[in-house]
């Protein structure tokens, strides 16, 4: 199962070649998104957070192609700043939802009896929570800023992963080659790190790359609620949160940010459903929040 | 069936009783202390003193567990406290702005059944001609869009541009059509998308062709034999949707500055208000699992195994 | 004539003028943005203070050239020492539902004030009453510890003294709530509805002038942008307050379009930035100097607040008593604020953006409310300001409470705060200077002459000479100045937007009430 995941992930030259030319797209510009995120303050044409009274509130122009904002700011500039606060934001909230959900599924899977009855209870109670109310609520106990918006969203998502997890543990645990490297005397754990892992992790990584464009929404929903980043910060969910005083005199302060959100979970929309429908026809709508 | 809906009556309280216990301990385990905030929304300055005549007010001073067991006392008789910045019992207040969110919410819903059983058959019926395509566009435009901007580009357009809506408040039909839409586009579009697959596939199978052979007319076999089992699927997606709609519903109150509990509770939640974010979190979940409660009666009820299974264990 | 008789005439007139002339009920609908409260008297928020003071009525009543006219009280008499003061109470005057409002009510409300006395501790008055006692049926007499001359002043504010029916005490006092909000004022509460509005109704036995409208409607709008929707779309005639009703831009619009009337007040209160001299960067007053110096006012003005607000260079305005004593301002000039910068050591290291002394970064947290929109650009412009002279600034965008909290407990680098405007200025202001729940009890505690401050303000509160009284405030605002605790950014004017439906908008003596008696709607 490993090796067939990873000789297929392997070939991304033909991924390319089999996709339609919408996947195409997609890809392009996730690519091309995760590159301005990279080198952003390289490519950025102004400072993103420099302020400048006399010139604000501009329409697009050749010096500022998507205008400047409330405070002068250019609003391109901001849109790639954001870019990398978003993205990383998604990163880092991904990856704790990966190790929560790898840890604590895992954990269930593969010990298994009262261990596992005990999480599976817990992770059913974290499944009644409605994710965003369980976001909202957990910014409600630590507090507002990015930080701790990524810990709201990735506690308020792990079980759906924790979940899916012990689901791929148990399934692979009756395996014959685990059933064979157990008898041959080979520690639980090894051949969790050896075996399990890597076929578990495969399978996440698909369902994390779906799952890329709903956390994004998600976190700059909660940013847009003002609860996010602190300013002066870039971000698009703050971005628009800002615009909305001046929503019916300058509409297009609104547009841009999100305008670059929406292309940005379009895309990974687009590159997940692609990954999904090659890697694993299996794994679908299986998980819905 | 009757049996079916008891026992998944019965799982309920448990249910409700889990969550309340994990909102109690995330709330006392969280790094911040209700006593300070207590005295800091009360406009007490916060002396030692005041803390300490603080804790013993809020009961802090007491084993956890015993809190616990007190909060939940009060809880099931509906008493969840008073507002440490409004001074104001938390549940009437709650329910009081509970109905403006529930009609949002439940509208959002209708919408996106509506909306997308129509879409999702019709895609299916035309597969791979104009309509398929134009409908898997929608689609996909519909879940990446992020729903408050929509909300801001339907008032652009309606309220601003063309002057047709009402851009903010709570009132007729004129006023909830756009929050409404904001909300359901991306459930409409995962819908329509999952009844076309699913019209596909059941299209697909023996019995389908069997009652073709039979001679029946397509649409007869189309509403008969393919819909019915195809929304099988929906009914139980519409179960997750409602979280969705739920949380879009609360962001979407503060684009169209819908007099719902989204207000109350966020801005309850950026003064950590714990009462007011303890119970309102509560309460959404019990609306949450209540409305999947809903789902899976109805669910057992269309789906004739279950019916069927169920009616036999009686 | 029984009193009874007068009432039921004056509701019979009122009932036959409506009848007589056929003309609907005249509402005015305004917005407010929060909840009014449950309107005790004698408590502060959630407790709206214009709410209250339509309610509610004081002894006397602070008037617009700063004097104290008869109100509750018809006249007064102080005795030699400045410790006693004698009032005359109004004898045609009862609570909206008929109880008779006599000695006994007010003493029964001061005491009720006065149980609750740490809440009220930062107002001297409270610390300051030693005895309450009717004399008889129509006579109060108060009696203080020390000769405190802003009494009148401060039986004017619109909480915590005035006078709610006895009747509607809740275990014998308003600490634990009231019943209804029943008071002798012009208006009376009709209709609540929790998050969508109220109703005022007039008050038919109001003892005084009847206000034209017969009822006022607040709605309560939360979000600047929809109070402007609705203002336009007429669901509501008014938008009315200093704290942003509508935001600049708006209300610059607004101006524009001429369909709407706009109207500001004289400047109210001063909008500052505190700044701690006790911790971090900000204690060294070179530092506070160079601040002072860095930012330019003017344009911010003009820009981001279409120049709705006038500069401030002081803590008070000039017009404000005792404040127009001759001190020089603090102009922009960055080169300035540089070289101080320079000369106190901190220096700019190559490569760096933000300068440091010996080690230490020229690094400042300012803390504002995080969800005013415009609190949040005016501290992003300040911190592009200081970028520029290599200040660096980390904003700290909290929600109110936790803002109050950092002006109480003096964790801040430099803080937001505002003056409390008529009649509180400069009294009241500078008293609550020496409380150490206070943003400007925390910023000076880094002052060496801290204490000698405090004395002076005790001073200049209980002293009896006009004369000394002036040169007290000159050494105190003069001391402040130089100490550059505060950067003044802009002194706040309110502002009003009303339809053409309404015809004469004018702004209160106290900034926190609005004078719905005078409003009137427009002849058709």
């Amino acid at each position: 199962m490993t090796a067939i995941v990873q000789s297929r992930a392997a070939s991304v030259a033909g991924f390319w070649r089999d996709s339609g030319w919408a996947v195409r797209v997609g890809i392009t510009v996730a690519v091309a998104l995760v590159l301005v995120a990279v080198f952003a303050p390289a490519i950025a044409p102004y400072d993103p957070d420099a302020v400048n009274l006399t010139a604000r509130l501009q329409g697009p122009s050749a010096a500022h192609w998507f205008g400047t904002d409330h405070l002068g700011r250019d609003i391109l500039s901001r849109l790639i700043a954001g870019s990398r606060v978003s993205l990383g934001a998604v990163a880092i909230t991904l990856s704790l939802i990966l190790a929560l959900g790898i840890v604590i599924g895992g954990t269930a899977g593969f010990i298994g009896g009262r261990t596992d009855q005990i999480i599976m209870r817990l992770t059913d109670i974290f499944l009644t929570f409605p994710t965003l109310v369980l976001a909202l609520f957990m910014v409600g106990i630590l507090g507002t800023g990015l930080v701790n918006v990524i810990i709201a969203i990735a506690l308020s998502h792990w079980a759906w992963y924790a979940r899916i997890v012990r689901g791929i543990v148990l399934s692979l645990t009756h395996r014959d080659y685990i059933l064979a490297a157990r008898m041959a005397g080979i520690t639980r754990w090894r051949i969790f790190a050896r075996h399990l892992l890597p076929a578990t992790v495969a399978q996440l990584l698909v369902l994390a790359t779906l799952d890329i464009g709903h956390i994004m929404l998600h976190v700059s929903g909660l940013s847009f609620l003002g609860l996010g980043v602190v300013p002066p910060t870039a971000e698009w969910g703050v971005m628009m949160s800002d615009a909305r005083q001046f929503v019916w005199t300058e509409p297009l302060l609104m547009f841009w940010p999100g305008l670059a959100l929406f292309v940005s979970v379009m895309a990974f929309n687009l590159v997940g459903d692609a990954v999904r429908d090659r890697l694993d026809p299996n794994v679908r709508m299986e998980h819905g929040h | 069936m009757l049996g079916f809906i008891v026992r998944r009556v019965l799982l309920l309280p448990p249910m409700l009783l889990g969550a309340s216990l994990v909102i109690f301990l995330l709330l006392r385990l969280g790094p911040s202390d209700p006593a300070m905030d207590y005295l800091r929304l009360s406009r007490v300055p916060p002396t030692a003193e005041a803390l300490e005549a603080a804790r013993a007010l809020l009961g802090l001073d007491r084993p956890i567990a015993d809190q616990y067991v007190d909060w939940l006392w009060n809880a099931v008789h509906l008493d969840f406290g008073v507002s440490y910045a409004l001074q104001r019992p938390v549940l009437p207040d709650l329910l009081y702005f509970l109905p403006a969110t529930l009609q949002l919410a439940g509208v959002a819903l209708l919408l996106t059944l509506t909306i997308s059983i129509p879409l999702g058959v019709w895609a299916a019926r035309h597969r791979d001609g104009w309509p398929d395509q134009l409908v898997r566009v929608i689609a996909f435009f519909g879940v990446s869009m992020p729903n408050f901007w929509l909300g801001f580009l339907l008032i652009l357009l309606f309220s601003v541009h063309l002057g047709w809506l009402p851009a903010m408040g709570r009132g007729g039909v004129a006023h909830i059509l756009m929050p409404a839409v904001a909300i359901s586009l991306m459930s409409l579009s995962i819908n329509a998308r999952l009844l076309r697959a699913s019209m596909l596939e059941v299209a697909g199978q023996r019995h389908v062709t069997y009652a073709r052979l039979r001679g029946l007319s397509a649409g007869k076999v189309e509403r008969t034999h393919i819909l019915r089992n195809a929304l099988l699927p929906i009914i139980t997606a519409t179960g997750m949707h409602i979280g969705e709609l739920i949380g879009g519903t609360l962001i979407i109150e503060a684009v169209f500055g819908w007099p719902g509990i989204g207000r109350y509770a966020v801005s309850a939640i950026f003064n950590r208000d714990y009462p007011v974010v303890q119970c309102f979190t509560l309460l959404m979940v019990a609306i949450f699992v209540v409305c999947n409660l809903i789902v899976d009666i109805v669910y057992a009820w269309a789906d004739p195994r279950i019916r069927m299974s169920a009616s036999g264990m009686r | 004539m029984p009193r009874w008789i007068i009432h039921a005439a004056v509701l019979l007139l009122t009932i036959g003028a409506t009848l007589g002339t056929g003309r609907a009920e005249s509402r005015l609908a305004m917005s407010w943005p929060v909840d009014i409260g449950p309107l005790n008297p004698h408590l502060y928020s959630p407790n709206q203070m214009f709410a209250q003071a339509m309610v509610y009525e004081p002894l006397v009543k602070y008037q617009a050239d700063g004097t104290l006219a008869p109100w509750l009280a018809e006249r007064w008499t102080i005795s030699d020492d400045g410790r006693v003061y004698t009032f005359t109470l109004r004898k045609d005057v009862t609570f909206s539902n008929g109880e008779p409002f006599d000695a006994a009510a007010v003493v029964a409300n001061f005491g009720a004030a006065l149980a609750n006395l740490p809440r009220h501790a930062w107002l001297e008055l409270a610390n300051q009453i030693r005895k309450v006692e009717a004399v008889d049926d129509g006579t109060v007499r108060l009696t203080l510890d020390d000769p405190y001359y802003p009494i009148l002043q401060e039986l004017a504010l619109p909480r915590p003294f005035r006078f709610i029916a006895p009747s509607q005490f809740v275990n014998g006092g308003t600490v634990d709530g009231i019943v209804a909000p029943i008071g002798t004022g012009p208006w009376v509460l009709a209709e609540s509805h929790l998050g969508e509005n109220y109703v005022f109704r007039r008050n038919p036995t109001y003892w005084g002038d009847q206000p034209t409208y017969d009822s006022v409607d607040v709605k309560i709008i939360p979000d600047p942008n929809s109070r402007a929707i609705a203002l336009e779309t007429g669901d509501i005639d008014l938008v009315y307050g200093a704290e942003g009703p509508v935001s600049p831009d708006t209300f610059a619009r607004f101006q524009a379009m001429g369909a709407l009337t706009t109207a500001m007040s004289a400047p109210l209160e001063t909008q500052m930035v505190a700044m701690n001299s006790q911790q971090g960067p900000t204690a060294d007053r070179a530092v506070r100097r160079a601040i002072n110096h860095a930012v330019d006012k003017d344009t911010m003005i003009e820009t981001v607040l279409y120049g709705t607000q006038t500069r401030a260079d002081f803590l008070f305005a000039p017009n404000v008593p005792y404040a127009d004593i001759g001190l020089t301002p603090y102009a922009y000039d960055p080169a300035k604020a540089v070289a101080l910068l320079e000369e106190a050591g901190w220096h700019l290291e190559p490569g760096r953006k933000v300068r440091s002394r010996d080690g230490e970064p020229l690094v400042i947290e300012l803390c504002f409310v995080g969800n005013d929109a415009l609190a949040k650009s005016i501290s992003e412009v300040l911190q592009a300001e200081l970028s520029k002279v290599g200040i660096g600034i980390t904003l700290v965008g909290e929600e109110a409470s936790s803002i109050y909290a950092r002006q109480r407990d003096g964790r801040f680098g430099m803080i937001f705060n505002r003056t409390w405007g008529a009649p509180y200025d400069p009294h009241a202001f500078v008293s609550s200077m020496r409380t150490p729940a206070h943003a400007d009890y925390q910023a000076q505690l880094g002052l060496a002459d801290k204490a000698e401050i405090d004395a002076a303000i005790g001073a200049a509160l209980i002293s009896t000479d006009a004369e000394e009284r002036q040169a007290i405030y000159r050494q105190i605002l003069t001391r402040l100045h130089d100490a550059a605790i505060y950067l003044p950014l802009t002194y706040v004017s309110a502002i009003a937007v009303a339809r053409p439906e309404v015809e004469a908008v004018s702004f209160g003596a106290i900034a926190s009430e609005i004078p719905f008696d005078r409003f009137r709607p427009a002849t058709q």
